[in-house]
């Protein structure tokens, strides 16, 4: 699920590094009026620990194989919402710059496709409204499973349409989607029957550990951002299902392509259905994958001497780099 | 390498990645020119290609599962070596990869020759709260005692129950939700010995001088890249 | 924070405590420690020792009866004056050190409160001395060993100059020779030390006075070499005479 630097274009990186952020800020403002001091250690150590049980692994039962934990909805039924998504950002930060984990560039998308979607969607609009009239087994359960599979499969979803307005890949829409969203859904729901297990623990334990719980604490608070954010999610719903009518469009060739292939030809018809609008469409979108600085078109001209010339240039640079290295080093021993 | 200014490092990387990430998908020629900053760190720095491409097998396959299709759609020949056709599908797959390798190293560069309390640092000087900046740092610091503990659950139940691959799913709540609770308790200990020596939500360090070099390094190498970048010479 | 006074640091007096579970697990307790006492707590698991040293340190505060530190009584208005006053050693390190150098760690009490730069380094530095533990100054905590990590937590509290410093089980997982060391190093600190501990024998060589507890309440209190050979006294409280006095 990380994203590489290399898929992604700095303008989408961008984009998503502006969109992370500004939630990133919102929530810091959200702790900090909160004022409790005692979040920020139980965010560090609650990170610490979700990073470490990626180290887990879990025998999936009827298989053969064993998954492990990711932990975007534990952190939010355990922190909530803002706590949550810190929380996350922290551990993705620290896995980018421990690991090489998901690089620095790409670290806006992985932080929205991974925190955002895990923490926000999952807390607001799963966890709490299962919540709200008072926590059971069952109700834990299903918030797990439906929140992990729901959050992977947008966190899936994101990382297909931020790649492809990359430019990167001339792999088509509905080919990457048909691979990537059915992994994602395996994935998804055995991470929620382990954050369901761990939850289920938890409540029967220490229940008073457990974030939205408390009825009266957040009815009050909870009513007007709970509105606001099905307005966020709904815009946000409506704008990922533009582009990707504007992608399914883009690039009718895979479409035709995979219908065979992966569906069938009926079922995808649907999606299909924008033939007409595909031509001017192109043109906006390819904006964003041609995006370069400048001079794109000469470099199509490319030619051997220019390849040779560059690789010299480099050679020149790693001899002249050995040296520097070797008169330091004479220099010191000097 | 190492002792230079983090905020510096920070900037030249970010700015390297970046950079590398926006050459045109079949600018072959700028891409080569461009791992002379890689050559300069890894050289000048003392540090292992070997180690940093071994960083890289998290990254790789994505990114060569996204780029293997590119010859398969994109057909246009450029060019021929011998009798085969060099394809501009082919060439942006090389392209791609060419990148994922650079930016995983520079950012591999970045993080050997800086501790992540200087990366912090450099964090603080570009404004990040100083909320998330604690939170990074017991983040790493208990990330060791944390994976020291799994590796612990981990033998324990398996010495008591071999030829098992994984937990077995009986034990998941419990075995992760006794170790999700004392890490809490672990929390609340942690917070307790901040309070008691005087933690009231914020968060101290001292200020780094800056000398000569911390300067001269960033600005000679974003002059080297814009000119590479844009072609300014070759 | 040295307050200067010379006396009665600590007062207690009719010091109870029940937990919300309406486990009673002080009661009645009332002692007083002056000022360069060291004095060791015993007494078997789960009888509150714990409870007692997080009540001392202001972390636990509805209990009832009276409480001064350092002249100030602890409730939640004098939270900071206490806190400058008293020290408290976890017995866990790890819970401790929460910064990545030893070196930040140790500061991490005395940036908090505000002092210049010059002075955080003479502390950490006189800190670092006290323990004889100046060569990890610039080591990662994650890389210290057992031994050094508890030197490093003394070492954070050294470090805001307490009047108090309270230990809970400070010789769990140390090896004997950091043990030995530890012993010699918490001889030299001359200000009031007050230690929890089930190692009869470290208490032995670390406290003049020594006070039991048991199911809540003060035993006795009195001289270390008396309590701590009454064999009686402590077999009836769960506890074994200490391994150097056991001659059988």
């Amino acid at each position: 699920m990380h994203m590489a630097d290399a898929l992604v274009a700095p303008a989408v990186a961008g984009t998503m590094y502006v969109l992370s952020t500004g939630t990133a800020g919102l929530s810091v403002k959200k702790v900090r009026e909160e004022n409790d001091p005692k979040k920020i250690p139980v965010m560090g150590v609650m990170g610490a620990f979700v990073f470490a049980t990626q180290m887990l692994n879990f025998t999936i039962p009827g298989t053969g194989s064993s998954g492990h934990l990711c932990g975007g909805m534990m952190l939010s039924a355990m922190l909530g919402p803002f706590a949550g998504f810190l929380t996350m950002i922290g551990v993705l930060l620290v896995q980018c710059l421990l690991f090489a984990d998901g690089g620095l560039l790409a670290l806006g998308c992985n932080i929205w496709n991974m925190a955002f979607y895990g923490c926000f969607v999952g807390a607001l609009l799963i966890w709490k409204p299962f919540m709200k009239k008072g926590a059971s087994r069952a109700k834990i359960i299903a918030a797990s499973i439906i929140g992990c599979v729901l959050t992977l499969q947008m966190g899936a979803f994101s990382v297909t349409i931020e790649t492809l307005l990359s430019g990167i890949t001339e792999l088509p829409f509905s080919v990457f989607v048909a691979t990537m969203q059915p992994i994602h859904l395996a994935i998804g729901f055995v991470e929620g029957l382990i954050t369901a297990a761990v939850l289920v623990f938890v409540y029967e334990a220490r229940p008073e550990l457990l974030w939205g719980l408390g009825e009266e604490t957040t009815a009050r608070e909870g009513k007007l951002s709970f509105k606001n954010t099905i307005i966020v999610i709904a815009v946000l719903a409506a704008i990922c299902g533009g582009i990707v009518s504007l992608f399914a469009s883009a690039f009718p060739d895979g479409l035709e392509w995979s219908m065979e292939q992966v569906a069938g030809t009926s079922e995808l018809e649907v999606t299909g259905g924008a033939y007409e609008t595909a031509a001017d469409i192109q043109e906006t979108t390819s904006l964003l994958p041609d995006y370069a600085f400048s001079n794109s078109e000469s470099v199509l001209g490319t030619s051997f001497s220019g390849i040779v010339g560059a690789i010299v240039v480099v050679l020149i640079t790693v001899g002249a780099c050995y040296a520097f290295k070797f008169f330091k080093k004479k220099e010191a021993s000097n | 390498m190492n002792e230079l200014h983090p905020l510096g490092k920070l900037l030249v990387s970010v700015l390297y990645i970046v950079l590398v990430a926006s050459i045109n998908k079949y600018d072959i020629v700028t891409l080569i020119l461009m791992s002379v900053y890689l050559v300069f760190i890894f050289v000048i720095g003392d540090l292992s290609f070997r180690d940093g491409i071994y960083r890289m097998r998290l990254v790789l396959p994505l990114v060569i599962f996204v780029g293997i299709f590119n010859p398969f759609f994109d057909k246009t020949v450029l060019f021929y070596i011998g009798k085969i056709g060099i394809t501009t599908g082919m060439l942006s797959m090389l392209t791609l990869v060419i990148k994922g390798v650079y930016t995983v190293l520079a950012a591999y560069s970045l993080i050997i020759t800086t501790s992540i309390d200087d990366i912090c640092y450099a964090f603080g000087c570009i404004k990040m709260p100083k909320i998330m900046i604690l939170v990074i740092m017991l983040i790493y610091r208990y990330f060791g005692v944390m994976a020291e503990e799994a590796g612990r659950i981990t033998t324990a139940y398996s010495l008591r129950a071999p030829s098992q691959k994984g937990i077995h799913y009986s034990a998941w709540g419990t075995l992760v939700g006794q170790w999700l609770l004392r890490s809490m308790d672990r929390a609340e200990r942690v917070y307790e010995s901040m309070l008691l020596r005087g933690f009231k939500g914020d968060f101290n360090t001292v200020k780094k001088k800056v000398k000569k070099t911390d300067i001269i390094f960033p600005v000679v190498w974003i002059v080297i890249f814009i000119l590479i970048r844009w072609r300014v010479i070759l | 924070m040295k307050t200067g006074i010379h006396g009665e640091l600590l007062k207690i007096e009719n010091l109870s405590f029940t937990y919300e579970d309406g486990n009673n697990v002080l009661q009645d307790i009332s002692l007083t420690a002056r000022d360069g006492e060291s004095i060791g707590i015993i007494g078997a698991n789960g009888i509150g020792k714990s409870t007692l040293m997080k009540i001392l340190v202001g972390l636990k505060l509805d209990y009832t009866g009276k409480l001064t530190v350092a002249g100030h009584e602890v409730n939640k208005k004098n939270l900071n004056h206490i806190r400058e006053h008293v020290g408290f050693v976890f017995q866990d390190s790890d819970s401790q050190l929460f910064l990545s150098k030893v070196e930040d760690d140790v500061a991490f009490g005395p940036r908090n409160y505000g002092l210049s730069e010059d002075e955080v380094q003479r502390r950490v530095t006189e800190a670092l001395e006290k323990v004889h533990a100046t060569h990890i100054r610039d080591k990662h905590t994650y890389k210290l060993s057992g031994g050094e990590k508890k030197l490093s937590s003394i070492a954070t509290i050294l470090s805001m100059e307490p009047d108090i410093i309270i230990m809970d089980e400070p010789s769990i997982a140390l090896d004997p020779r950091n043990r030995r060391n530890l012993i010699g190093i918490l001889n030299e600190l001359d200000v009031l030390k007050i230690i929890t501990s089930h190692d009869l024998d470290f208490i032995m060589d670390t406290c003049k006075r020594t006070i039991l507890l048991d199911e809540g309440r003060i035993i006795a209190d009195g001289d270390t070499n008396t309590i701590l050979r009454d064999k009686e006294l402590l077999e009836t409280h769960g506890l074994e005479l200490p391994l150097s006095l056991n001659t059988r």
